[in-house]
């Protein structure tokens, strides 16, 4: 490991967030409110420690990457980012104390959208929307923003890229990493600049729709408002957002051919085509399951109970209505989405619907090797075949996921928080939905978890976006040895 | 420029990367998964795992607007296939095919012109018999290559301890050798490659790249204190296609030679196809059989068997028998940089020569050969200069060449010139320049920027 190039690399990083700043400083200067100041002091605070970084361990010769390293750059890179990302709240005094901000601000970079903040509305306006533009540079992340600039990280980048692109099997648009990085942060800000227009087409002042765009495309889930999208109480923002949601959870590569012209890209897509018509059922069921106890129109029991259904299952978290109130069957099928997920390569958290097919697959392959003990089975995706390491390594993963989430909410609960809170809140950090249940729930927050809870929940959003492996790889000793 | 290639083995591997760090697109197709693991987690390629004669695995990776194909898995038939292929589905893409088998040699043409439409067809067999009889000719020579159609050689060697150029200051040579100046591109010391300048020193045990025309060779290798007696006899262990190419050639050549091969059935083949040449069924790394061949009064020892350790064994141990001279066949490119440290001075590979061949092709604008020397730190381009380009029409000094690269030779109308600060290069003029691998691209960029307007 060689901890200079690490470290000049994640001061590279801690730079560009520093220039990153500039633009809620421009919101502070437009609206004239207190944020100005803590933000110009942390622009200066972030800069001047990035560059110190950089020139005080940098090398002269741009080296190649090994893969120990590209995970250590991207674990630590986050870790670092976040850590300075949250001086503008801090330094404000607007949250006051340091976890809270440092839980804020990885809960937007993760693209989590979990909140200590019991009154958004009273946050400075360039507070919040460096609280919603963070999520927006976290979900099709900062590795890959640095990527396309930075030419020096082209040499070893495939290794950053592996360790940060939510996905079980990473591949390239383009022969040049720098140009697939490119592609993909292209695409985000094109379909990020179609929401906004139509958010303004519909009325949306341009400083909450541009706050609300920021969010919807990295399925991160912050809003500007206490009630989050039930604030507007309308169709048509409701549908926007829905459709945009969707559209973020889908591999951003499919949104690529489809730009290029190849409009079956979804339908052809196994993983896409599954996940539409398994969240199209889940509507379906939800929708059916609170018409009546809860909506009398139908038209109001498909309206919310839809949105809810694609805002957690995009690991979103946007709100617009309460679903604690609604029937055990919904509820569990919400907590069940926590899981689940977003597509792989998409901007969205959770497991990942490719994973979750795969598994199946395997498991069927399982039981038909027990039918036929002399068959020779490969599991298959989209015709292709699956190698047996990617399988092992999304079996490992999803079985790390799951005793992480036990642990995890282990520990909660012996905090002293109640079950169905910690069920909830550490579902929804590990899949970076935002909104879990209980305490934490569409109407509540985190601010009344116990201090160390926060600190693990903190913890587990950084796992649950960097996709388990290259955060918990830091804790096994074999990694620290020569 | 979007550079297809075919075959993900060492061949494939190395010009992979030598393309990326000169910003060309590269796609890699093969069938290994293990190949394309190491592919996609070395260099900045796109990588397809498919066959790469399969018509649908290339236009996955993008045929149709590919400029170059690169043919080079080790097997000929899928390389052709390949190239057949390619040619249906994107006749524009230019195709170089890696053919090992020599019987094609004589239907060059016949590929260019028909079916396939290969442009070039590599066979890197020959280009190695071609440098170990170079090799084997010149005294002290641990490396040559050739430009100009053969008029002007680059030559390495290894300065020895009471030679008289040893501890001399790079600016002194003109004083003590007057008549036969050689220009030198590079110095290899301890494994880092120099480019001196007039103040550095030469010392013992450097090796020493140097410029000349063919003429004046052995002039120039007595500045240095190489000089020996015509080769008379030559040990050649491994009778494959290279041993056995090489054998005839020196059959033709008159010198005596020997060659030592494993198999049976391959030693009657070597009996039948050559006239003077002594063929021994053995092992060549047999201590009692060497002996018996008196090995210690032969001049040279090739070893060319397919194993590289067998090779490198073979030859440490007829050196220490007495051979006066080794040369030593290795293909992986890992051993390169212990090879003189274990004392194996000449040292031939067909992948990198294969490489070099390939490389040619590729380069921008009119550079019509380069040759990578010893651990591929830096390369010879030879090129024409073009009336467009930036280095012609003024003085030298004037011209801001990149740190790493030398002006090597300018040949004008068949005379060459060592070129110093005043020289200018004239449109047309055939330039030989020397770059280290990172500052190749800024070379290409001097010699062929303009070239886009055409």
């Amino acid at each position: 490991m060689r901890w200079r190039y690490i470290i000049s690399i994640v001061g590279v990083l801690t730079i560009f967030l520093g220039l990153a700043m500039i633009l809620p400083l421009i919101v502070g200067l437009y609206y004239n409110d207190q944020s100005v100041i803590p933000v110009l002091k942390s622009i200066g605070i972030t800069i001047c420690s990035g560059f110190l970084l950089y020139i005080f361990f940098r090398k002269n010769k741009a080296e190649v990457i090994l893969q120990r390293e590209g995970i250590a750059i991207v674990a630590f890179g986050w870790t670092i980012v976040c850590l300075f990302g949250a001086l503008p709240f801090y330094l404000g005094g607007e949250i006051n104390s340091f976890v809270d901000a440092f839980f804020e601000s990885v809960s937007g970079f993760t693209t989590t959208g979990a909140t200590i903040l019991t009154n958004v509305e009273a946050i400075s306006k360039g507070i919040l929307f460096w609280r919603s533009f963070i999520q927006w540079l976290g979900g099709m992340g900062i590795i890959l923003l640095s990527l396309a600039i930075l030419p020096f990280l082209g040499v070893g980048g495939m290794q950053l890229y592996k360790a940060e692109v939510p996905t079980p099997v990473p591949d390239k648009l383009k022969p040049k990493l720098r140009d697939t990085a490119m592609i993909l942060w292209k695409v985000y800000a094109l379909i990020t600049l179609a929401e906004l227009i139509l958010l303004l087409i519909g009325g949306m002042s341009f400083y909450d729709a541009l706050c609300h765009t920021f969010t919807t495309m990295p399925t991160g889930g912050f809003s500007t408002k206490n009630a989050s999208i039930f604030h507007y109480n309308s169709v048509y923002f409701d549908i926007v957002f829905m459709v945009f949601m969707l559209l973020a959870a889908i591999n951003f590569s499919l949104h690529y051919q489809l730009l290029k012209g190849k409009p079956l890209a979804f339908w052809r897509n196994s993983e896409c085509r599954f996940f539409l018509g398994f969240v199209f059922l889940l509507i379906i069921i939800v929708s059916y399951n609170v018409y009546g106890p809860i909506y009398e129109k139908i038209g109001d029991a498909l309206r919310f109970g839809s949105f809810q259904v694609i805002s957690i299952i995009t690991t979103t978290g946007y709100a617009t209505a309460d679903y604690e109130k609604w029937p055990a069957m919904s509820q569990v099928i919400l907590f069940f989405c926590m899981f689940m997920g977003a597509s792989a390569g998409s901007t969205g958290g959770g497991m990942k619907f490719i994973r979750i097919m795969l598994c199946f697959k395997y498991c069927y392959k399982e039981l038909f090797s027990l039918i036929h003990p002399h068959a020779v089975v490969k599991i298959k995706m989209g015709g292709k075949p699956i190698s047996d390491d990617i399988m092992r390594s999304i079996l490992g993963f999803l079985a790390l996921y799951i005793i992480l989430f036990a642990f995890c909410s282990l520990s909660l609960a012996g905090m002293g928080v109640d079950y169905i809170t910690s069920f909830g809140a550490v579902a929804a950090a590990i899949g970076n939905v935002g909104p879990g249940f209980g305490l934490v729930g569409p109407v509540g927050n985190y601010a009344q978890i116990p201090f160390f809870g926060k600190w693990m929940l903190i913890w587990c959003m950084l796992l649950g976006r960097l996709e388990i492996y290259t955060v918990i790889i830091l804790l096994v000793p074999a990694f620290w040895r020569k | 420029m979007k550079v297809l290639i075919i075959g993900a083995g060492e061949v494939g591997f190395n010009i992979a990367s030598r393309l990326v760090n000169e910003n060309k697109d590269v796609v890699v197709i093969d069938e290994n998964p293990e190949a394309i693991r190491r592919v996609s987690d070395n260099i900045d390629a796109q990588v397809v795992t498919a066959s790469g004669s399969n018509p649908i695995s290339l236009i996955e990776a993008g045929i149709k607007d590919a400029e170059i194909v690169l043919a080079v898995t080790n097997s000929d038939e899928t390389n052709l296939v390949a190239c057949l292929v390619a040619d249906m589905l994107s006749p524009s893409t230019k195709k170089l095919a890696r053919i090992r088998n020599a019987d094609f040699n004589l239907y060059h043409d016949h590929f260019r012109k028909y079916a396939p439409h290969i442009d070039t067809l590599i066979n890197p067999e020959i280009e190695v018999v071609k440098t170990i009889y170079r090799m084997i000719n010149m005294p002290g020579v641990v490396d040559v290559g050739e430009f100009a159609d053969g008029r002007i050689k680059f030559i390495g060697i290894v300065l020895d301890e009471k030679a008289q150029l040893a501890g001399t200051r790079l600016s002194e040579l003109s004083r003590i050798s007057e008549k036969q100046r050689p220009l030198i591109v590079a110095v290899i010391r301890k494994e880092k490659l120099i480019i001196p300048r007039g103040n550095d020193y030469l010392l013992p045990g450097d090796l020493i790249y140097f410029i000349c025309e063919k003429e004046k060779i052995l002039d120039t290798l007595a500045v240095f204190d190489k000089s020996e007696a015509p080769v008379q006899s030559v040990l050649i262990i491994g009778g494959g296609t290279i041993g056995m190419r090489l054998a005839r050639l020196l059959d033709e050549k008159s010198v005596y030679t020997k060659i030592i091969e494993k198999n049976s059935d391959r030693c009657a083949r070597l009996a039948e196809q050559l006239n003077k040449t002594l063929v021994l069924h053995g092992d060549g790394s047999d201590q009692e059989l060497l002996k018996e061949e008196n090995v210690h009064d032969i001049d040279v020892v090739v070893t060319l068997t397919g194993d590289e350790e067998i090779n490198i064994l073979a030859s440490l141990l007829a050196k220490q028998m007495g051979a006066k001279k080794t040369i030593t066949k290795i293909s992986k490119f890992g051993y390169f940089p212990i090879m003189s440290t274990i004392g194996i001075e000449r040292v031939v590979s067909p992948r990198l020569s294969a490489i070099n061949t390939i490389l040619q092709h590729i380069r921008h604008g009119k550079v019509l050969s380069s040759i990578s020397i010893k651990g591929e730190q830096a390369e010879f381009m030879e090129a024409v200069a073009l009336e467009t380009s930036d280095i012609v029409g003024k003085p030298l000094k004037n011209i801001s060449f990149p740190k790493g690269a030398i002006l090597a030779g300018i040949i004008r109308e068949k005379i060459f010139i060592i070129p110093d600060g005043d020289s200018i290069i004239n449109p047309n003029d055939m330039i030989i320049i020397f770059a280290r691998r990172q500052d190749i691209p800024k070379v290409e960029k001097i010699l062929a920027v303009k070239l886009e307007y055409f």
